[in-house]
């Protein structure tokens, strides 16, 4: 039995490995971004921030102001110990 | 806690001067409906999780979640009358301080920081599979919560990596719906955010019943570039020790969740606990236990969310079958008007 479970486990993992192709074929397309504005590289900057802290788990929320958007961060600020830094760039991306 | 309340109301009443211009109290949190067979027992569960956000100045945060649940099932299980029962518990009550990216202070009810599925996945909205890993409980007595202070924050940062800790101690507690056990520890994880991947170890030591310790560990992979989300955590106590490994899985490149491929996600996660020495409300399986999960989420829009999962538990008590299914609905507005939008 734990053979059994052990081996499912694996393919498990094994199963998400298998989307390496994906992941490589991905990073040479998200290796191609030339320059941007400024605010646009900071809108870019906040997403990249958000999916690496906050999409680790769980989706962006829907219709959130820049006041609900302040307050949320703010709890995510001490639940995902985000930095000022990441904590000022999530917030202009979720509430721009 | 009458006295703690009474602060919230007064926070609440002056708000429209203190909250003017800055972030506003938010009421959130999730409505949700569970429908559950195990091994043949229907049950009907309407659960709703308010959580409470009210910011104060620029570094302090009170934060609180409830748990509010009715239980409807057949009175022997499988047959008689149906009947139903209320529960309800506060999940945490807490005090923040943020002196800085080092370190928060955090005083009142909060949720053991053992491994992470508690502090991290425990919420309605962002858990994959309705049920709690089989080892949860381990590192996490008496409740989950804890009554006491903590420390967390991060060690050190790089762009590649960041240390982050936290530690904490907590006091007995028996009253009714805020009971927490003696104990003191902590975790320390390592996150390297442009892999994705975390992996990080916990500890505690239980003060009370004969002290003795938990110890655990887990890691979370979600490589950025496709929308998968790996995870999985390890823990042992001298009751038993197991561990859990889940996969979820959106069947679109992209996580934008505006086409029907994007909002659906195929989940599997696969545990296995070994029993150790029997206690008294350890609420650990009494044998050694195996169990499969497989799960699809589809997110509607206006973070609605449907769950349908199957489950195949084996054990020396019995091997039964497991099907739930919920509707999830996450919501969040402000509790005071007015202010810049």
């Amino acid at each position: 039995m734990k053979i059994r479970f052990v081996l499912i486990g694996m393919v498990l993992l094994l199963g998400c490995s298998g989307v390496g192709a994906q992941l490589a074929e991905n990073k040479s397309a998200k290796a191609a971004p030339a320059a941007k504005s400024p605010s646009s590289s900071k809108s870019d900057q906040g997403a990249r921030k958000f999916q690496m802290n906050c999409g680790r788990c769980h989706k962006e929320p829907e219709d959130l102001s820049p006041r609900e958007a302040r307050t949320a961060i703010r709890h995510m600020r001490v639940r995902a110990m985000l930095s000022a830094e990441d904590e000022q760039l999530i917030l202009k991306f979720l509430a721009p | 806690m009458s006295k703690f309340l009474g602060f919230i109301l007064a926070v609440l009443l002056a708000g429209p001067a203190i909250f003017a211009q800055s972030a506003p109290p938010v009421l959130s949190g999730d409505f949700q409906f569970v429908g559950s067979s195990n091994a043949g027992a229907l049950s009907f569960q309407p659960v709703f999780y308010p959580v409470l956000l009210v910011p104060l100045g620029k570094h302090w945060l009170i934060e609180s979640r409830a748990d509010l649940q009715g239980f409807i099932s057949r009175e022997n299980g499988k047959t008689g009358p149906y009947e139903a029962s209320f529960v309800n518990s506060l999940d945490y009550l807490q005090v923040d301080y943020i002196a800085n990216a080092h370190v928060t202070f955090t005083a009142g009810r909060f949720l053991v920081p053992f491994n992470m599925f508690g502090e991290r996945y425990s919420a309605a909205w962002v858990r994959n599979l309705l049920d709690f890993p089989i080892i949860y409980p381990i590192g996490t007595r008496t409740s989950g919560s804890s009554n006491g202070f903590m420390l967390r924050g991060v060690i050190a940062a790089q762009e590649n990596w960041e240390l982050n800790y936290t530690a904490y101690f907590s006091a007995l507690s028996t009253i009714e719906n805020l009971q927490s056990g003696r104990a003191a520890g902590g975790r320390m994880g390592m996150f390297f955010p442009h892999a994705g991947f975390e992996v990080g170890g916990s500890y505690q030591r239980f003060l009370q019943n004969g002290d003795y310790n938990a110890t655990g560990a887990y890691f979370s992979w979600e490589p950025l570039p496709i929308p998968l989300d790996t995870r999985g955590e390890f823990a042992y106590s001298p009751n038993g020790q197991g561990y859990w490994l889940e996969g979820a899985y959106q069947l679109s490149r992209d996580r934008s969740y505006t086409t029907w491929s994007s909002r659906l996600q195929l989940v599997a996660r696969v545990q296995q606990f070994f029993r150790g020495k029997i206690a008294p409300q350890d609420f650990l399986p009494a044998a050694d236990t195996n169990r499969v999960d497989f799960g699809l989420n589809y997110y509607l829009p206006h973070d609605v969310r449907l769950n349908g999962s199957y489950g195949r538990q084996y054990s020396s008590t019995g091997n039964f079958n497991s099907w739930n299914f919920q509707i999830t609905y996450h919501f969040l507005f402000p509790l005071l008007p007015g202010g810049p939008k």
